[in-house]
């Protein structure tokens, strides 16, 4: 009897481990069906935006870092669109292309506030779109009079002397 | 007493408790200091994530043309946003020559929210020894050889870039905005 109840408490320990491994943190979620959705926001860099390398999350967005994003896109950091609602779309893919090569149309697309036609995908916390449409583009946010230019180095000084027209 | 099923019971216990901060342990990531920062060590295969999601499978995980991440064996899919070069450089090209296959990375998993993934190491199952994810550059100027000829990093020089700068300006919004900008700003 002694040792049947060891062994119910070794049972026990085992189950309560197992419980603790399969808390929410460690459980993974099956990919959902998609979602049809025409979302609006800014085509942003995903990267500068959730790391804080750049600082602040909204100094990385509109015309301060409008360089950077196009730098950080033609290196294959995922695009993303950050719509009105504060959520971040990864975009996987632009009107048929993956956004990982650096297309030139999707470049062109960079810091612009475009609504968006496409479907969304639910997979382990992030919220993944494709887009197959673009329906409108209302262009550049005006943010480099609150932030100035991030980074700082964007613009290189024979340049800046060139645009401002001392050389 | 016979104490070895509750013996077992608590080393199993441990074990499985503490699997997750064992593998945090094992990490040579280098810290970036980045948001919500956590070293981390993955174990899974390379794949597609459009492919993961959608069943749409082109060869070889779209060539570089999509964003790849790692399927663990518990199904969790983890995109891989970055490599560890500081040169505004994803992870794709440190990820694609292993697409398909199971692979350990090590890097930091990153943000508060939208959590992303930086890979700094790469090796495939089995080995001992780590790669540094630091190909972009190469895989760069491979593909844009011309644009390589140049001085400078990769981009200040790619003419995907200077094309856009040069018609829309730094700031995207014209070049009379740039000229506006730095005389207040400089």
């Amino acid at each position: 009897m002694k040792r049947l109840s060891i062994s119910a408490a070794a049972v026990a320990v085992f189950t309560l481990a197992l419980g603790l491994v399969l808390q929410p943190w460690n459980r993974t979620e099956a990919s959902t069906p998609s979602k049809r959705v025409s979302v609006t926001g800014e085509i942003m860099d995903t990267w500068c935006y959730v790391s804080g390398v750049m600082g602040a999350a909204e100094a990385t967005l509109g015309s301060a870092h409008h360089t950077c994003a196009i730098w950080c896109a033609a290196g294959g950091i995922p695009v993303g669109l950050l719509g009105d609602d504060g959520q971040v779309y990864m975009v996987l893919q632009l009107e048929g292309k993956g956004t990982a090569g650096g297309d030139p149309s999707f470049l062109d697309l960079q810091s612009e506030t475009v609504k968006a036609e496409g479907e969304v995908y639910e997979r382990d916390g992030l919220t993944y779109l494709v887009v197959e449409k673009i329906l409108t583009n209302e262009g550049i946010a005006a943010t480099h009079e609150d932030y100035g230019l991030i980074p700082p180095f964007a613009i290189p000084k024979a340049e800046k002397a060139r645009i401002q027209g001392a050389e | 007493m016979d104490i070895k099923p509750i013996a077992t019971g608590v080393v199993l216990a441990i074990g499985l408790m503490f699997g997750g901060v064992a593998q945090a342990e094992e990490s040579k990531a280098k810290s970036w200091n980045l948001a919500g920062e956590q070293k981390t060590v993955l174990s899974g295969k390379v794949v597609d994530i459009l492919c993961e999601l959608t069943g749409d499978c082109p060869a070889n995980c779209g060539d570089g043309s999509r964003q790849l991440g790692i399927l663990e064996a518990n199904n969790r899919l983890t995109l891989a946003a970055k490599n560890g070069q500081a040169n505004f450089a994803g992870a794709v090209a440190d990820l694609l020559p292993y697409c398909g296959k199971q692979v350990d990375v090590d890097g930091l998993m990153l943000g508060e929210t939208t959590r992303l993934y930086q890979v700094q190491f790469i090796r495939e199952s089995g080995q001992t020894d780590w790669a540094k994810a630091n190909t972009f550059s190469k895989a760069w100027a491979a593909k844009f050889p011309d644009d390589a000829k140049k001085k400078g990093p990769w981009f200040r020089k790619d003419s995907r870039v200077t094309a856009l700068i040069e018609r829309d300006g730094w700031l995207g919004l014209g070049h009379q905005a740039d000229k506006e900008f730095l005389e207040w700003w400089e």
